[in-house]
């Protein structure tokens, strides 16, 4: 175990991309392991959601800016990339370009209260422009107003349509984990870096040299991209998107699964993604309780658990390499 | 026209105005910005319903029983779940994306709630109130005079108990400061589920007053609250008189942008308004001492 770990820290060294291509390849075969469409459907969905919540995460985990209008951002990508589509008759990889720097501009626009709100404050502000989008998508008649949009066409390659979930498969899943792969690295980085300070105290970020503005401008345009992508991916998948895709229990599931994961903790959040996403899927007949459980589920994870699974998974890591210390320690006055 | 615009819009800014008043009340006594108070409305009205119809008790003391219902109810919630967020520093404190988040957490939690009591279709609230009041060419439906009427007098009555009363002094005094309000012997605990007891039946009061007008869903509770934000940010968050002016602010600013410019995107102008007021006055037009930057 501890081998294949140090191999893989080398290879990561020497060549970053390399472990994320091996688990692309890791991941390929999957479709001819599930049993039916549906369960390819929903790792599709797991994967989409993944996006989301990593991108959640960067402004939220790591720039500590409280955004609750991700959700708008998300509905912006899907809209985008299928009106594009259907209107101007693009391919899906056109449409999906075009939705992720059109959500990239929505995410400035959402940004800039960051500026000067902070806390309560800016998640009203992010809250009111987030549900602005949908009551004026539902309201529109260009925009399907409440009927939605039906038949976003499927993305294709060469005459190749990619028009079951086992298909469309291949176009996610590499897209999902480039978008954990650049997020990884971005907050490795010295942006991330800055991320950091200016989530613990924008003061003294300001006086160390960060330009806070542009770095909270920066985390908001970045969670915008992945929310745009993931939109984009999202209407494509299912062809037929509506206002109540966008409603503000999506965004509630959203913020459960970065705080089931954990604040600022990557692979976290793609654990809470995944467990709140199955356990979304498995209890969809009961959508009652469903909601009854995930509402109590945040409110209890924020009061007994408020590092989440990513917390939980740190302190095991930490704890298990303290021991070592004192083993490797105890073993030296021995000899 | 326009009169008509501006006195339903007064009323039912009116209604505004007493959610922006909980909103405030819990913001300046508890330092939280409790974003479940919108259920909080809901539950109100629900149990103003079912109180109404199933015990065919007067509308007055439905109003009264809904009130303390809901009052009940918020202070249990508040006991159980917020107190152990907020007593977490020490005491009461600006708790931060924590509070947001178990916010939206309860809000889910209480829609469905009310999901499961009572099923998702709207319920009628029957209430008579007699003709509409008919001057000149100006038609005004009695339902939103009782709504005035009623908010006003509900106003007066926390003004007095805020400002005349020996316990209003003592949430005063919580509000200022907690530390020392507890050392000159004020029950802090009490005084905290008090003062959000009070703004809990606040909310249920719009949500009875509005019942007979809409009808009574699950979904109601939603819009309420960024309209009660709204109000509240408008008149300056924490503020009193502020909570009242704004709540009618954003009532007639959306009675006449749905009577002048569209009735569809009726419910985007109160986000509109919360915007531009956050982004070029974040202190309201009663400037607050913010307790955050903002």
């Amino acid at each position: 175990m501890t081998l294949i770990f140090e191999a893989v820290r080398r290879l990561n060294a020497s060549f970053p991309p390399a472990p994320w291509l091996i688990l692309v390849i890791l991941f390929l075969p999957f479709p001819l392991l599930a049993a039916n469409q549906y369960q390819i459907h929903l790792i599709n969905v797991i994967f989409i959601n993944i996006m989301l919540a990593t991108g959640l995460n960067i402004v939220k985990g790591f720039c500590g800016q409280v955004t609750v209008g991700h959700v708008g951002l998300y509905a912006i990508g899907a809209y985008t990339s299928a009106l594009v589509c259907i209107h101007f008759g693009v391919s899906f990889w056109i449409a999906l370009p075009t939705a992720i720097i059109v959500t990239g501009l929505a995410g400035i626009i959402i940004g800039i209260p960051s500026f000067r709100l902070e806390g309560a404050y800016l998640a009203l502000a992010t809250l009111g422009l987030g549900e602005s989008v949908r009551i004026f998508i539902s309201a529109t008649e260009f925009l399907g107003a409440t009927f939605g949009i039906s038949n976003i066409p499927y993305p294709e390659i060469g005459g190749i349509v990619f028009d079951l979930p086992s298909k469309i498969y291949y176009i996610i899943m590499p897209i999902s984990l480039l978008g954990i792969f650049i997020s990884v690295n971005i907050l490795r980085s010295g942006i991330g870096r800055a991320f950091k300070a200016v989530r613990d105290d924008p003061v003294s970020a300001a006086t160390s040299g960060v330009a806070v503005r542009k770095y909270k401008l920066i985390a908001f345009v970045f969670s915008a991209m992945y929310a745009g992508c993931a939109g984009s991916l999202y209407a494509h998948l299912v062809t037929y998107i509506h206002p109540d895709n966008f409603t503000i229990l999506i965004m509630v599931t959203l913020l459960l699964m970065v705080v089931l994961g954990g604040l600022g903790h990557v692979g976290g959040s793609i654990i809470g993604a995944i467990l709140v996403t199955l356990i979304y899927e498995l209890t969809r007949p009961y959508p009652e309780y469903q909601m009854l459980v995930f509402g109590m589920a945040a409110v209890l994870i924020v009061i007994y658990m408020p590092k989440g699974i990513g917390g939980l998974i740190d302190r095991f890591l930490s704890t298990r390499k303290f021991i070592r210390l004192r083993e490797d320690k105890a073993d030296a006055a021995a000899d | 026209m326009l009169v008509d615009l501006v006195m339903i819009g007064l009323s039912i800014g009116m209604i505004y105005g007493l959610v922006a008043l909980g909103i405030s009340l819990i913001y300046s006594g508890l330092d939280i910005v409790h974003f479940a108070h919108g259920e909080m409305y809901m539950f109100g009205a629900f149990i103003g319903m079912t109180v109404y119809t199933q015990l065919n008790l007067l509308y007055p003391f439905t109003f009264v029983v809904a009130l303390l219902g809901t009052a009940l109810m918020g202070i249990v919630i508040e006991r159980v779940f917020y107190r152990r967020l907020t007593a977490g520093g020490g005491g009461y404190t600006v708790a931060g994306m924590g509070i947001i988040i178990c916010g939206f957490g309860m809000a889910l939690f209480l829609q469905n709630l009310a999901y499961v009591i009572w099923d998702p279709t709207p319920k009628p609230f029957p209430v008579d109130f007699g003709r509409a009041i008919v001057i000149g060419d100006i038609y005004y439906p009695r339902v939103y005079l009782w709504i005035v009427i009623m908010a006003v007098a509900l106003m007066v009555v926390l003004n007095v108990f805020l400002r005349h009363t020996k316990l209003g002094l003592a949430i005063r005094a919580m509000a200022r400061n907690k530390d020392i309000a507890f050392l000159m012997g004020i029950n802090v605990p009490l005084m905290i589920s008090l003062t959000f007891g009070v703004a809990c039946a606040l909310a249920a009061a719009a949500g009875v007053l509005i019942g007979p007008i809409n009808h009574v869903e699950i979904y109601m509770g939603y819009l309420i609250l960024i309209k009660g934000f709204a109000a509240a940010v408008v008149g300056g968050f924490g503020s009193l008189p502020g909570a009242v002016v704004g709540g009618v602010i954003v009532g007639v600013a959306e009675s006449l942008g749905a009577g002048y410019l569209s009735g569809n995107y009726k419910d985007i102008y109160a986000f509109l308004i919360l915007i531009f007021v956050l982004m070029v006055r974040p202190s309201g037009l009663f400037s607050v001492e913010t307790k955050l930057k903002a």
